[in-house]
């Protein structure tokens, strides 16, 4: 394609995508004129440099949009949003054409005469007089200004004039520009100018030079402070050559992007036009030079040469100087990426009918353009779903108290080695029961998974591959393309997407992204022969293993645990995950390492033998044959020449965090809100096969009893003991406890409406008093999950899973009557997943719910209960807010004598879980008389 | 062996057909030569852990990184001798440059386009895949290597995974 051509599409696109945003805030501040002078400017550039070029159809229609947005700058018309649509048409028309040139280098066929009619028609209005395309102009209008001339000002037609006639002295030259004589100096001299139709003599400046040195003059702050927007229309006249003339139109181009960012004053950069790719080929190069600087360093490490030693120092500093270099010239304003956004946002109002604010802080954000071309379109779409489906109708805000404008905030910032962007609305939030219904509806969850996550763990749903919430599919959104290809794009670029959401209060989304691609410092790990990169990044500590550490790796039921600072983490061995080598014993005779990692926001920690150094490296990507394999990320070339792979940490954790249940997160994430309402339990460890200890809250406990052996009985192919003139069951406590001939064999016993049941344990081992804070939960049915207790990891039984096996095949209580519903709060994960299947196996319909979020949530569902189950603090809470204030509370707490009845219905004991289906069956019968 | 087409001097140079000739196993094949890159030995493979059976693992080639295909698992025979390096083709897929490993590289050799004949039908079929067809030398059979369904399909069998 043409030189000319090209470089004309690149600078108009830029130019139409300021005009399309300075529109839109236009619309919002007719008042402005200096946007509408800005506006304008680059409109008219556009016109002339269409026209030199030989593109009829482009000018034709940038003219008529032109005369329109003159009639505003005139006052003959006053600024309206139907009148702003069309000048938007116009301008969408122009990027079609473009585009169309692009792709030929042709202006296509066709012609605009129907837009052009209405533009026109438009701009006729109802003002006489409005039939002359360009509007009368005052007496001293500069025609190469393109506004009046101010008081003391000479126009630069009467400037050339002057100056051509005055045939000046030689010496005399600079003196027109006196202003900016060093521009002066370049100017040439004894050229041919076509506007004289003559050389030029000795000290004469040609007229196109001339206005190339006003122009810069104009620019220059210090001497122009008042004319930021500086317009310069047409001083392309039509004598110049084309060349000459599309220069000078580049020229005024570039000065409109300058003149574009001053809103708080110009600002003028020196700047050059470098191609992308000769970026690009310099950062490969220079990412080369890293690696060689790298290769050398370790060389030089085992040798004792201090000559070479000083001069490598330096070359490493001077080249790190390089590399932030380059890596500044790959930097972009995030707000290149947001450009397109407010006019996505008022056509979304538009279309829809709503009103939006869209709030945009932090453009300024710089980042790798590699990475900013990359988020574009991810963030495009959060943008306008927020638009979409965030935001209420006018009217539905205005029923929910909240101002018909909807808001939609777009904010970035640096932190650590990341920028974060986030994208909030103050719309309804997420619908968590949607979700949820979706989420089962498409197999992603079940109910008993749902109903034990928390809000947050729903939202998060939606990023769930296949998973779109829109109930109707809009010209916007919801084109089968969701937030799971967000969460995709994103991810595939090193960054994290998360939403939090309130009902009714609008949803925020936080992106987490690195600042660049190319370089990234990585830890190398050894792992038998092998080695492997793992980007810092995601290290979060590393911790040294056996051997005289004070850290071990311990078996959870054949899964690997560790304890870090009293938290149980997920252990993976490299060598497992891989398939290399011998999977590294837990024995304390060899030393290991484990590489702490983020995978998506929770510590995972990965077994490898030898951690070697760190080093920067160029990320290149995976070959098409290897990415499938989810362990690797991408490949890299160590210092030394050798080829390694770089480990996923999301990848690795694939392999067991989907296995670990999200509850981990809950819990956590409940127990910092809560932390005073934490409260320590009593508990029964007791060995029931196998080593570890496992653990049985002794309040559900009645009773410890031992029996002979002889004592047990087989009926039904049930083990029973005849006890208390009843037959009682007896279970084991897991399938390896063993029943030793001549031993007495400890049962715990528990009662419950006069039936009871015994588990049959190994040992009983202890009581202890200790806060429990389930770290991670468990599928395994007996097992509601894993704590550390005195320092070891011990599983705690899930008690009410036994009752229910030992009632197995019993008449059901009250399967008759209606089974009534029962709201149980408590912050306490822990204390929740002990309470809610007692409730539930004593007939009633529990809904489990964390915090206050979730109840407001579960009222505004419209869900009706019988009675309130939970902690003191938490009934009050709900209390205060007045949301079902007829029930019945019953708080449920280790210290009822320290307990403010206010407003409580009655105050029971923990441990006392007859009392509290007793009383629970009292006051949800009075409610059913009542 | 360069003089062993001697049938074929009418026959311009559009119609001929040049192949590098490689050794895979005990068979002789031949790779066009305008679909490889260059020839080089392959040094310090990275082996990759869980990476498909044909991959044989990363290499650096002046500073790009190429993976290493060995010919001897696509073809389905025993791996090479562990003091046997092999030979690499390169041949560039898309961004890529694949290392295609054979046991040997030979000479190039000049074949009648019109002498290539197909492969019969009883072969193999994973095999007859990889392979364009056949051309009668004087001694043995050269067959014509299909050098991006040598390597293609492992892209494929990946993305089918």
């Amino acid at each position: 394609m043409d030189d000319l051509i090209s470089e004309f599409l690149t600078e108009t696109a830029e130019s139409l995508d300021v005009i399309d945003a300075e529109l839109v805030r236009f619309e919002n501040n007719p008042e402005d004129r200096a946007i509408l002078d800005n506006i304008f400017r680059l409109l008219h550039t556009v016109k002339g440099t269409c026209g030199f070029l030989g593109l009829p159809r482009l000018e034709a229609v940038a003219h008529a949009g032109e005369t329109l947005l003159g009639k505003f700058r005139d006052g003959e018309l006053k600024v309206s949003p139907p009148m702003v649509t069309l000048v938007l048409q116009a301008i969408d028309q122009i990027k079609e054409l473009l585009e169309s040139l692009e792709a030929t280098g042709q202006e296509p066929e066709g012609e605009d005469s129907a837009l052009i009619g209405r533009l026109e028609d438009a701009s006729m209005g109802k003002l006489e007089g409005a039939e002359q395309a360009v509007p009368e102009k005052p007496e001293n209008w500069d025609e190469d200004l393109g506004r009046e001339l101010r008081p003391g000002e000479v126009s630069l037609a009467d400037l050339e004039a002057a100056f051509n006639n005055a045939e000046v002295d030689p010496g005399m030259a600079p003196e027109p520009v006196a202003e900016e004589p060093a521009e002066v100096q370049h100017l040439g001299v004894g050229d041919f100018d076509p506007e004289l139709g003559r050389e030029l003599r000795p000290g004469e400046v040609s007229a196109a030079e001339l206005e190339a040195a006003f122009m810069n003059a104009e620019a220059d702050p210090a001497v122009a402070p008042a004319a930021p927007a500086a317009p310069k229309a047409d001083f392309i006249t039509a004598d110049m050559s084309q060349e000459e003339a599309l220069q000078s139109a580049m020229a005024e181009l570039k000065g409109g992007a300058d003149a574009n960012h001053g809103e708080g004053g110009p600002r003028v950069q020196q700047t050059v036009r470098v191609g992308v790719d000769v970026l690009e080929s310099l950062m490969t190069t220079v990412s080369e030079l890293v690696l060689t600087r790298n290769q050398l360093m370790q060389t030089i490490r085992g040798l004792e040469d201090d000559e070479l030693k000083g001069p490598l120092q330096r070359l490493s500093a001077v080249t790190g100087e390089l590399q932030d270099g380059v890596m500044k010239t790959r930097m972009q304003p995030i707000g290149d990426a947001w450009r397109k956004l407010p006019r996505i946002i008022r056509d979304v109002s538009t279309d829809l009918g709503k009103k939006i604010e869209l709030v945009m802080e932090g453009q300024d954000t710089e980042l790798d353009r590699q990475v900013l071309e990359l988020i574009k379109d991810p963030l495009t779409h959060m943008v306008r779903n927020s638009a979409d489906h965030g935001l209420e109708m006018p009217a539905d805000r205005a029923a929910a108290g909240k101002p018909e404008k909807g808001t939609i905030k777009l904010s970035a910032y640096h932190e650590g080695g990341h920028i974060i962007i986030a994208i909030s609305d103050d719309g309804k939030g997420l619908d968590t029961q949607r979700i949820g219904e979706k989420a089962l509806e498409k197999g992603l969850t079940t109910h008993d998974e749902l109903e034990r996550m928390t809000e947050a763990q729903i939202h998060r749903f939606i990023f769930a591959p296949g998973f779109s919430t829109a109930a109707k599919v809009t010209n916007l959104s919801g084109r089968g393309v969701g937030m799971d290809v967000v969460r995709t794009n994103i991810e595939q670029i090193g960054g994290v997407v998360d939403v939090s959401s309130t009902a009714g209060r609008g949803s925020h989304f936080s992106i987490k992204i690195p600042l660049t691609l190319a370089i990234v410092s990585a830890l190398i790990v050894g792992c038998d022969e092998e080695r492997f990169a793992i980007p810092q990044l995601s290290v979060r500590e590393l911790v040294r293993v056996g051997a005289g550490s004070e850290h071990s790796v311990e078996n959870l039921h054949g899964a690997q645990v560790m304890r870090l600072r009293d938290r149980l983490m997920p252990i993976i061995d490299l060598h497992n995950v891989l398939g290399v080598g011998e999977a590294k014993q837990t024995s304390d005779e060899q030393a290991a390492f484990v590489v702490v990692l983020d995978a998506g926001g929770r510590n995972v920690g990965l077994v490898v033998d030898n951690v070697l150094d760190t080093e920067e490296i160029v990320v290149k990507p995976l070959s098409e044959s290897l990415r499938n394999v989810q362990a690797y990320s991408g490949a890299t070339i160590l210092g030394d020449g050798s080829v390694i792979m770089i480990l996923d940490p999301n990848g690795l954790a694939g392999e067991i965090v989907s296995a670990m249940d999200e509850e981990t997160a809950a819990t956590s994430q409940s127990a910092t809100v809560t932390e005073l309402d934490q409260q320590t339990q009593r508990l029964l460890l007791v060995r029931a096969g196998g080593e570890e200890p496992k653990a049985v809250p002794l309040a559900l406990v009645t009773r410890l009893e031992e029996f002979d052996l002889s004592a047990l009985e087989n009926t039904n192919g049930r083990r029973v003991v005849q006890y208390r003139g009843r037959l009682m069951p007896i279970v084991p406590l897991g399938a390896e406890v063993t029943e030793r001939e001549g031993q007495r064999q400890p049962v715990l016993v528990f009662a419950e409406n006069h039936t009871s049941i015994g588990l049959a344990v190994d040992e009983i081992v202890d009581v202890v008093e200790e806060r429990v804070d389930l770290q991670m939960s468990s599928d395994r049915q007996g097992v509601i999950g894993s704590a550390i207790i005195k320092g070891k990891a011990t599983d705690v039984v899930d008690i009410a899973w036994y009752l229910d096996q030992s009632r197995a095949g019993e008449i059901q209580r009250r399967s008759a009557s209606r089974r009534r519903k029962v709201l149980l709060v408590d912050a306490d994960a822990f204390a929740r997943r002990m309470i809610a299947p007692l409730l539930a196996a004593a007939g009633y319909d529990v809904t489990p719910s964390g915090g206050m979020h979730e109840v407001k949530a579960i009222a505004e569902a419209g869900e009706h209960f019988d009675a309130l189950v939970g902690d003191p603090g938490a009934l009050d809470r709900i209390r205060k807010e007045g949301l079902w204030a007829d029930l019945p509370a019953l708080a449920v707490t280790d210290w009822p004598e320290d307990t403010q009845a206010e407003g409580l219905t009655m105050v029971l004991p923990r441990s006392d879980r007859g009392a509290l289906i007793a009383a629970l069956d009292e006051v949800s019968q009075e409610e059913k008389v009542a | 062996m360069s003089t062993q087409h001697t049938a074929s001097n009418e026959l311009s140079a559009e119609a001929m057909n040049e192949y590098v000739s490689v050794r895979i196993g005990d068979q002789l094949f031949g790779a066009p030569v305008d679909q490889i890159r260059e020839v080089f030995a392959p040094q310090s493979v990275t082996h990759v852990p869980r990476a498909p059976d044909e991959v044989a693992g990363l290499l650096n080639l002046r500073g790009r990184i190429v993976t290493a295909i060995d010919a001897r698992r696509r073809m389905g025979l025993p791996p090479r001798e562990k003091t046997e390096t092999g030979m690499a083709l390169g041949v560039e897929r898309g961004n890529e440059i694949f290392g295609l490993i054979v046991d040997s590289v030979g000479e190039v050799l000049r074949r009648p386009r019109s002498e290539l004949e197909p492969v019969p039908a009883h072969v193999d079929a994973n095999w007859r895949s990889m392979v364009k067809g056949v051309h009668r030398l004087e001694k043995e059979l050269l067959a014509v290597l299909d050098v991006s369904a040598v390597i293609g399909t492992v892209a494929r069998k990946n993305e089918a995974a």
